[in-house]
């Protein structure tokens, strides 16, 4: 089998403590330029103006993108059916909330999505009927070249009976190609790190041969860090074993370094928490790209 | 920019009639979370300043230049966006004095993700979202004027 060549990308979300507060968004993309990173993941919320960005905003987000180099791969975006009081929202008013967020990304030239369907639980088990409006929703994911993944993300692990009996089934018995998984490597976590909340626990995760049956289903994942050391080594998650796979199967997807390390927590309580992320997020964003670059090879 | 607290000292005054006599006081607010939230997933709680406190359903938001109800904004189709200060107006004749006051407020949402769906359908509740990112928002703040 060929090799894969992934892309090496950053989520804007790693900078979301400080984003709006003391970084701008152009902020953010001379940080991802300064790193090589080569694409990026955004959310909508970081679009001025979500969902209806003004052409001025659209011209400046296509400047930034042609100066730092960098390509669009990834919009996060939520498939929310509780926007209201009362009952959950109609499959009709469900396919208009996606095809608002698949125009948006196609316009911002988004292949990508990270499409939160709604759960029930911590264990992200879905709540019961999202096949309905997925399915209706296909033909426009279709039409605005844009694949919705459901993100793996702990305490969910691959092995969770959803991501089969559930996600699985959906994707093999429609044959859709717009539908998969952003496989977060928090799955993979192993080691827990002081001052973290331990939400959820390390006993159940995912093992890395898991992710080998999913990488035809996957066109973006979170390369999840929480701390990368001064040797550019990730010291909680078994990168190397990871990477490894992906590429030997040949996968050439997105790989979108998202930073969850605990200076982000309680970094709005006080000026020194706050001084303390400011300080530690973009170091460490840079840390996990010179690590991700050593593990690719570019 | 925002200041680094979800409760702004920016923005935190006393506000006047049309005689131009003090009738209450306004702050500004941004939610903590990392996303923006529609209006109508929002739970909005009492407001306390120095132990007195003011009834969510007696307050007035203001946003984008429009003011509304707490009634108001569970019909209300707009995006709360990223890291825009929402005006919280309070009604108290003469206002608050001079120097330094504890505000407090009570925020939550509905959210798809995380938890449970929201037990209390009618919005009467702070959302489902509290287990994770707490419902109290408090800070001293100096008020001048």
């Amino acid at each position: 089998m060929e090799k894969g060549h992934p892309q090496r990308g950053i989520s804007v979300y790693s900078y979301q403590t400080l984003l709006g507060k003391t970084m701008t968004l152009e902020d953010c993309f001379l940080e991802m330029y300064d790193t090589g990173a080569t694409c990026f993941e955004l959310l909508t919320s970081y679009i001025e103006g979500y969902p209806n960005p003004s052409a001025k905003w659209v011209d400046n987000y296509w400047r930034m993108c042609e100066k730092y180099k960098l390509q669009p791969a990834e919009l996060g975006h939520w498939a929310e059916n509780h926007l209201h009081r009362g009952p959950g929202m109609s499959d009709e008013e469900m396919v208009e909330e996606l095809k608002q967020d698949f125009r948006l990304a196609n316009l911002l030239g988004f292949k990508s999505l990270r499409t939160k369907i709604t759960c029930t639980n911590t264990l992200c088990d879905p709540e019961p009927g999202w096949q309905s409006y997925i399915e209706k929703a296909l033909p426009y994911a279709e039409k605005y070249d844009v694949r919705m993944q459901n993100e793996v993300h702990l305490p969910t692990t691959l092995h969770t009976p959803h991501i089969r009996d559930e996600y699985l089934e959906f994707i093999h018995r429609t044959g859709t190609k717009h539908f998969g998984f952003n496989i977060d490597f928090g799955t993979f976590q192993t080691r827990s790190l002081p001052g973290m909340p331990n939400k959820w626990g390390l006993d159940d995760v995912s093992k890395p041969e898991e992710i080998v049956e999913f990488l035809p289903y996957s066109w973006s994942c979170h390369t999840k860090f929480l701390e990368v050391n001064e040797n550019f080594e990730e010291v909680t998650i078994p990168y190397k074993e990871v990477i490894q796979l992906m590429v030997d199967n040949g996968w050439s997807g997105n790989l979108l370094s998202e930073f969850e390390g605990p200076c982000r927590y309680g970094a709005e309580d006080s000026p020194q928490k706050f001084a303390e992320a400011m300080d530690k997020i973009p170091e460490q964003v840079r840390r996990h790209q010179i690590m991700m670059r050593n593990l690719l090879g570019y | 920019m925002v200041e680094i607290y979800p409760i702004q000292q920016r923005g935190f005054h006393n506000t006047y009639d049309a005689d131009g006599n003090i009738d209450g006081f306004e702050f500004r607010f941004i939610p903590k979370y990392y996303k923006g939230l529609w209006f109508t997933q929002c739970r909005f709680g009492n407001v306390t300043v120095d132990g007195e406190e003011f009834s969510r359903d007696e307050l007035i938001f203001e946003y984008d230049g429009l003011e509304y109800s707490r009634e108001e904004m569970f019909d209300l189709q707009k995006y709360w966006q990223f890291r825009t200060p929402l005006i919280f107006k309070v009604k108290k004749p003469g206002g608050l004095s001079i120097g330094y006051h504890d505000v407090a407020l009570q925020f939550g949402w509905v959210l798809n993700y995380n938890g449970a769906l929201e037990k209390e359908a009618d919005g009467s509740g702070l959302g489902n979202m509290g287990h994770l990112f707490g419902n109290d928002y408090a800070r001293r703040m100096l008020l001048c004027r």
